[in-house]
């Protein structure tokens, strides 16, 4: 709750032009046609809007100065870090989310407030830069190494603030694996699947394997709930309990498949095809052998 | 059935005279079976081929031996435990080792069997007669007697007692077991499917006025402080006492439940009758659904965030939450029913979800009786 009402300070803030350009310039249009007796209410008018607006400026600069700089503080990055990310978005991003994040109609969504997590997740993923629209962006190989990533985080983020990329060892220890498998199975499971492979969601859209995920990208993609998954914040899940489920997927990946080869744990009815094609082929080749005449 | 009589074969004398062989030969021709050719692979015995045919053979039953006894060997011997990634997982070659060897062992058998027939045994070609039309007239007279004497010698159509007694426990015999497969159908289920645990119990809960507290999967009350736009929540009934048939809160089938937080923009069409059943009741921004789908009862929990719609993984019902859970893809075809939900400060002064009524329709797949 306190979260959202910073981010909406934040918006409000950032908007704050926005709204008081419409209601100067709309206003006197609408006014010719009326009575004369309606200007001491646009003069009211535009005095209530100059005084939220300084409203929303001291409240802006009140936020800024005790939320100081989100990123800065506690991922190490620097003013010249969020420079040098500045200019990579700049490259990269811009013709998609727009000159100040916001956004393009029709090509790409506003980054104000989605925060380092969102931007680390989608760019170390590869699904940004997005090569096209469809109906979901795969993952592919990351375009920016991770100190460039690191840094167009850092730069989304003092823009339009948001969650940001945590740091440090982000696995749990191997004790919490228990507990990471019950979070896994009551938060995670439903659409990602018990091995962690993926589902299929509606028109095309879907569920990624969590094969080639790393630590950072399902903690980030947890704490920005990317596309269509949804968010689990701080507070739904600490993030003892989001290591705790990072330690028990990577133990899952990592761990051998007693019954020989898995293929790919990719499920029950994969593996029964592939039981009858070889099994029923193996046996029709027998079958073949037993029946051949001996020349 | 029998177009030979047995007096066009051989008689035992000429029987005495012949070889084995051909006393084979001569049965099989007896029995409507003619050999057209036949040949022994090895006339000369002790050759060096036909030894190393035998030599072949015989390794194959060995190596099908071998590998039995290595089953045996490997199952007293293996160890299948479990082990932390990063240390030594021998346990993985554990069932493929079970399962090799016995694989080894059975098709070695088979293989051996066969290669015997193929590399040893005499080649030979048979044709064997057709019988072709209908029975003959002897044939059909005779078994025609056997089956009336039989049913006379039981005195079943003068024994009208045994008859009717008979008649009575064959049908018992034959209705126990479909009592068994239809009889759940026929018997109510009585009002059990028409509640939850999320029904008002002032006997438990006189704080809330005998509104169920909601809580997560860990017996953690939800708040909606916990929750950010756009996630999801598998909740659940905070009853902590076992019920009648020994389940609680987070046990029932009847209680998954999903609360979602919409996204900003989102706003719930409601069904007639359903308007403000979410938190805050004048323009919900957390709702919740029974998770159990109204169509096979499978926990539809698939939720995408940005177009609201909730999945079901068995069959693909699609639901709108948008519109209150309205069933827009697949074999659903009811909403899934909402749960009323609202807010109360607890003792640390957060705000906690409450569930302000049970569900107001039965969950989960219809059933005759459900209105």
């Amino acid at each position: 709750m306190k979260d959202d009402d910073d981010i909406d300070v934040e918006r409000e803030f950032g908007f704050e032009p926005a709204v008081s350009a419409t209601g100067a310039a709309a206003a006197p249009s609408r006014e010719k046609p009326r009575p004369r007796k309606r200007r001491g209410r646009l003069r009211r008018r535009l005095g209530a809007t100059a005084v939220l607006s300084l409203a929303l400026v001291s409240m802006g600069s009140l936020y800024a100065a005790f939320a100081a700089s989100p990123s800065a503080n506690d991922t190490g990055l620097s003013k010249t870090d969020i420079q040098a990310g500045r200019q990579l978005y700049q490259v990269s991003c811009i013709t998609c989310h727009g000159a100040n994040l916001d956004g393009i109609v029709g090509q790409g969504p506003s980054l104000i407030g989605v925060g380092g997590a969102a931007v680390y997740f989608q760019v170390s993923t590869g699904r940004m830069p997005a090569t096209g629209q469809g109906a979901e962006n795969p993952r592919k190989e990351a375009k920016f190494d991770e100190q460039q990533t690191e840094q167009l985080a850092a730069y989304v983020e003092s823009v339009g603030g948001g969650p940001s990329v945590p740091q440090g060892s982000l696995r749990g220890p191997d004790d919490a694996i228990a507990e990471g498998g019950v979070l896994y199975r009551l938060n995670c499971a439903s659409c990602h699947g018990v091995t962690g492979k993926g589902a299929p969601l509606s028109a095309g859209k879907v569920a990624p394997s969590l094969n080639d995920a790393t630590d950072r990208q399902m903690v980030t993609a947890m704490l920005s709930g990317p596309e269509q998954m949804p968010v689990f914040s701080n507070n739904q899940l600490t993030p003892d309990q989001k290591r705790a489920i990072v330690a028990y997927i990577q133990t899952l990946k990592a761990s051998k498949d007693p019954g020989g080869a898995g293929i790919d744990r990719i499920g029950p009815v994969s593996e029964a095809i592939v039981a009858w094609v070889g099994g029923v082929g193996a046996i029709m080749i027998a079958i073949l052998w037993i029946g051949a005449r001996n020349r | 059935m029998s177009d030979h009589r047995p007096e066009e074969g051989p008689t035992a004398d000429e029987l005495r005279q012949m070889t084995s062989e051909e006393a084979m030969i001569a049965s099989a021709k007896a029995a409507g079976v003619h050999v057209i050719h036949r040949r022994d692979r090895f006339p000369i015995r002790g050759t060096r081929a036909e030894k190393r045919a035998e030599r072949g053979v015989a390794l194959a039953f060995a190596v099908s031996g071998l590998a039995g006894v290595a089953f045996i060997v490997y199952f007293i011997v293996g160890h299948w435990r479990w082990h932390l990634p990063g240390t030594s997982q021998d346990f993985q070659y554990y069932t493929p080792i079970l399962g090799g060897t016995l694989a080894i062992m059975l098709i070695f058998l088979g293989i051996g069997m066969v290669l015997w027939v193929k590399w040893l045994m005499p080649e030979e070609e048979v044709v064997q007669d057709r019988h072709d039309g209908p029975s003959n007239d002897e044939d059909n007279l005779m078994t025609e007697a056997t089956l009336v004497v039989g049913f006379e010698d039981t005195g079943l159509p003068r024994r009208g007692l045994i008859l009717r007694s008979l008649m009575f426990a064959g049908g018992a015999v034959a209705t126990v077991p479909l009592i068994a497969l239809v009889g759940g159908m026929l018997k109510k289920p009585g009002s059990q499917l028409l509640h939850t645990l999320y029904r008002r119990n002032s006997k438990l809960f006189p704080n809330s006025d005998g509104m169920v507290p909601i809580v997560d999967g860990l017996w953690r009350p939800v708040s909606p402080d916990d929750m950010e736009p756009g996630a999801i929540a598998t909740v659940f009934p905070g009853v902590r006492q076992k019920t009648a048939w020994g389940t609680d809160g987070l046990t029932d089938a009847a209680s998954p439940t999903l609360l979602i937080r919409l996204r900003p923009g989102q706003t719930v069409k409601p069904r007639a009758g359903q308007a403000g059943w979410g938190w805050p009741s004048e323009s919900p921004e957390y709702i919740a659904f029974s998770k159990i789908c109204t169509h096979a009862g499978c926990p539809a929990s698939l939720y995408e965030q940005q177009t609201g719609r909730l999945l079901c993984p068995c069959h693909q019902s699609q639901f709108q939450v948008l519109e209150d859970a309205k069933p827009v893809f697949g074999p659903a075809t009811r909403s899934l029913p909402k749960l009323p939900i609202t807010v109360r400060e607890g003792d640390d002064g957060r705000l906690y979800f409450y569930a302000v009524s049970d569900f107001h329709e039965a969950i989960g797949p219809g059933f005759w009786e459900r209105r």
